[in-house]
């Protein structure tokens, strides 16, 4: 088995109570490997930003896992060669009940009329909240966070929070990992536009572009945000009760739930809201996780894996208690999804998921734009070059 | 005799079955997988794609090397870059005179107006009207590499030769710290790349904290354009210091005590002996150590790839991340190789240097 979601020693068997993504995934494969008969599991975790490298390397040698897991953005290019194996006559047969997974969830597994996996969550960009610093600037009505409903209003609500805390309105990592990108594609997604149409044009040069990029760079012309922060960088700014907001995904709540409640964390009073609409459409970045089985897996060990990848459909209300949304319609509605933490916060995300088009070269042009992007905050180049040569780029990318 | 040579083997025979080995193995596992790159180069050839059907290439002759290294409408003109050209310019002047007023050797005019030369041509290509690169980001990762490789062999050379010199001394204290210094190069470059990810995080960092306790603010050196680079080649020095370290021991005790003593003499102690005996005895040692430290930091990967992915805007893209992340994230194989022949080039130059070098120096 592959996977990422970083590795978890001690993860025990026990899924109902393992905490946050990595300890959760590995206590439902300790669980198959004990409990499921003649199936024994080798997991193979590995650093998020080479999964794919490895994964790819593992196809091209012959020698795939008979399960690993996948996001939705690489089924073109991964189904498109025909690497993955079309299970979509062999759900029910493993005690898989596709009827039961939301249309949405059964669209992200889908590719040309067939089904290339079995899919796990949803996850989106989520704005995770400081109420205590919201409150000392006047910011919370009705125990909720008062969000910007526009860029202007996203400088006023700014400003006060400085003037009242001295700390910063938003943080994020706008530096490495490419959150910054998905703000920023969220942001043009909110003004009914994209960074590339259907029939492969690039369209990033342009006013929707503009405003997007321009909406984060007043936060850190005005001092109200930090973009050299990365990853565990901006995670620590906000844990430390150093900014109001946290741009993230819906990986983190649990984590961020456990951490508040700790006395030696500065952050205490935790709240998750939706993505806010700062323009005309409600939108934030969003994606999905799901297992797969390579082609040319068949026979028995096939249907050993698809007996895993139904042990882990089963166990999808364990892997919702990360954050993430689930994908099936009875976990949704059930007691025990609801009243898991924060959960009532964020309902209005599932309606706003996006994503940009499909492409095969959807990494790569991720890269294009962290790259211009950060070139934008972190050094200077003018909006308007950047927005030019990521256009161009992206364009080559989508012409090859 | 005739039944000698029947039994015996002649010495050229033996040679070569001793060699046998080696060949097989030189041959299986560089000589083909080499030309096997060369090949690749030539084809557009998706990793993926032709690992389903391997009819899935075509043979493209250079057009991957176009694609990578020139553009549309590309011209050469004096002054493009006039920093990089005018020290050109200068840099073959100083060769011509100075060699026509016999101050410098045959071969350092030649090395120097060579270098000369390559500053005034290669920095001279620039995309002309309406024009563009083809592959924008190939040359600047070209370029980042050489500046990586700039900073990071006189850092590691000069520091080597400095702590060399002053732990060569036979006391119990001196041994131990030895081995201290060695002991980074042991480390592989996750362990290496972790520790220094954590020395210069802006808030948990040792760095930081420092800065913080005189007064400063701490700098984000991994993802400040300023200081990216500054970082991966100070991560590199400290993981790097060791074998340049054992090199210049094993030449430092080479140098007879003799000459020290006789320095004595004449008043040369400290550092007027480090500088007139030490560095010249020292020549060849430090000649290996520079090529050898060139050839490796060229290939360059780890550090960039696991504390600064490259960033930020590309300012620590380095050209073995630029081939891994071509081949493997966007499976273009074909476009990789060739930036892999091209990487072989430069390195073949350094080793044909490191020879005629090694040949020059015992005149």
């Amino acid at each position: 088995m592959g996977r990422f979601f970083g590795a978890c020693e001690d993860a025990g068997t026990d899924t109902t109570t393992s905490a946050g993504e990595a300890c959760i995934i590995q206590s439902i494969i300790n669980a198959a490997d004990a409990e499921l008969d003649g199936i024994s599991i080798n997991t193979l975790p590995t650093d998020w930003g080479n999964y794919y490298d490895q994964i790819k390397a593992a196809y091209a040698g012959g020698t795939p896992p008979d399960v690993h897991v996948m996001h939705r953005h690489r089924i073109p290019e991964f189904a498109g060669l025909g690497a993955l194996a079309e299970i979509s006559g062999e759900l029910e047969a493993a005690g898989i009940d596709a009827s039961d997974w939301s249309p949405a969830a059964l669209d992200a597994v889908s590719y040309n009329g067939g089904i290339y996996g079995v899919p796990m969550d949803f996850h989106a960009n989520l704005w995770h909240v400081n109420m205590d610093i919201m409150e000392a600037a006047g910011l919370v009505e009705n125990g909720a966070p008062v969000l910007p409903t526009s860029p202007a209003e996203m400088m006023e609500h700014a400003a006060m929070v400085k003037e009242a805390t001295g700390q910063d309105y938003l943080a994020a990592d706008f530096a490495q990992f490419p959150i910054g990108v998905r703000l920023v594609l969220a942001l043009m997604w909110q003004q009914n536009a994209n960074i590339f149409t259907d029939d492969g044009t690039a369209t990033i040069n342009t006013e929707a572009g503009k405003n997007a990029v321009e909406a984060i760079t007043q936060l850190f012309d005005a001092g109200y945000a930090n973009p050299q922060l990365n990853y565990a960088d901006s995670q620590q700014a906000f844990l430390n009760g150093e900014a109001a907001v946290l741009v993230n995904g819906t990986w983190v709540v649990d984590f961020y739930s456990a951490e508040a409640a700790k006395e030696e964390v500065a952050l205490d009073n935790y709240y998750v809201a939706d993505f806010p609409t700062l323009f005309e459409t409600g939108a934030t970045w969003a994606d999905s996780h799901m297992w797969a089985i390579p082609a040319s897996l068949e026979g028995a060990e096939r249907e050993a894996a698809l007996k895993v990848l139904a042990f882990i459909n089963d166990h999808n209300i364990d892997w919702a208690r990360t954050g993430h949304m689930s994908v099936r319609q009875s976990v949704v509605d059930s007691e025990a999804y609801q009243s898991l933490p924060h959960r009532d916060e964020y309902t209005g995300t599932a309606a706003i998921a996006r994503d940009t088009p499909p492409s095969e070269r959807y990494g790569a042009i991720q890269d294009v734009l962290n790259r211009e992007l950060q070139a934008i905050w972190l050094t200077d180049k003018p909006v308007e070059a950047a927005l030019q040569d990521a256009e161009f780029e992206v364009q080559d990318l989508l012409d090859r | 005799m005739r039944t000698r040579t029947s039994r015996q083997m002649t010495q050229t025979q033996a040679a070569y079955t001793l060699l046998l080995p080696f060949l097989a193995v030189y041959a299986l596992f560089l000589i083909y997988p080499f030309f096997r790159g060369v090949w690749i180069s030539l084809h557009d050839w998706n990793l993926l794609a032709v690992a389903f059907n391997p009819d899935a290439k075509e043979f493209v002759g250079l057009r991957n090397y176009e694609r990578v290294m020139w553009g549309r409408n590309i011209e050469w003109s004096l002054f493009a870059a006039p920093f990089w050209q005018v020290l050109g310019l200068i840099g073959l002047a100083l060769a011509v005179l100075l060699r026509l007023g016999d101050k410098l050797s045959r071969f350092n005019a030649i090395a120097l107006g060579v270098a000369s030369l390559l500053l005034i041509v290669i920095p001279g290509f620039h995309a002309g009207e309406g024009g563009r690169w083809f592959d924008r980001r190939f040359w600047p990762t070209v370029g980042n590499t050489l500046v990586f490789v700039g900073l990071a062999v006189p850092g590691v050379t000069i520091s080597a030769l400095l702590l060399a010199a002053a732990v060569n001394r036979e006391t119990r204290a001196m041994s131990m710290l030895r081995t201290l210094f060695f002991l980074s190069q042991v480390l592989s470059v996750t362990v290496v790349t972790l520790i220094w990810q954590i020395m210069f995080s802006p808030r948990q960092g040792l760095i930081a904290n420092i800065t913080q306790a005189v007064g400063g603010t701490p700098i984000n050196w991994l993802t400040d354009q300023q200081f990216a680079m500054a970082a991966i080649v100070i991560a590199t020095i400290w993981w790097s210091l060791g074998i340049a370290m054992i090199l210049f021991l094993a030449g430092l005790q080479d140098i007879s005590k003799d000459l020290y003593e006789a320095a004595a003499l004449d008043n040369a102690t400290g550092a007027r002996a480090f500088w007139y005996i030490t560095l010249p005895n020292l020549k060849r040692t430090i000649t290996v150590v520079v090529i050898l430290q060139i050839i490796l930091h060229f290939q360059v990967f780890g550090q960039s790839h696991l504390m600064t992915q490259g960033g930020p805007n590309d300012s620590t893209q380095v050209l073995v991340r630029y081939i891994y992340q071509t081949g493997f994230r966007d499976s273009e194989l074909g476009r990789a190789s060739a930036m892999a022949v091209f990487l072989f080039v430069i390195m073949g130059c350094f080793s044909i240097i490191q020879f005629v070098v090694g040949r020059e120096i015992p005149e």
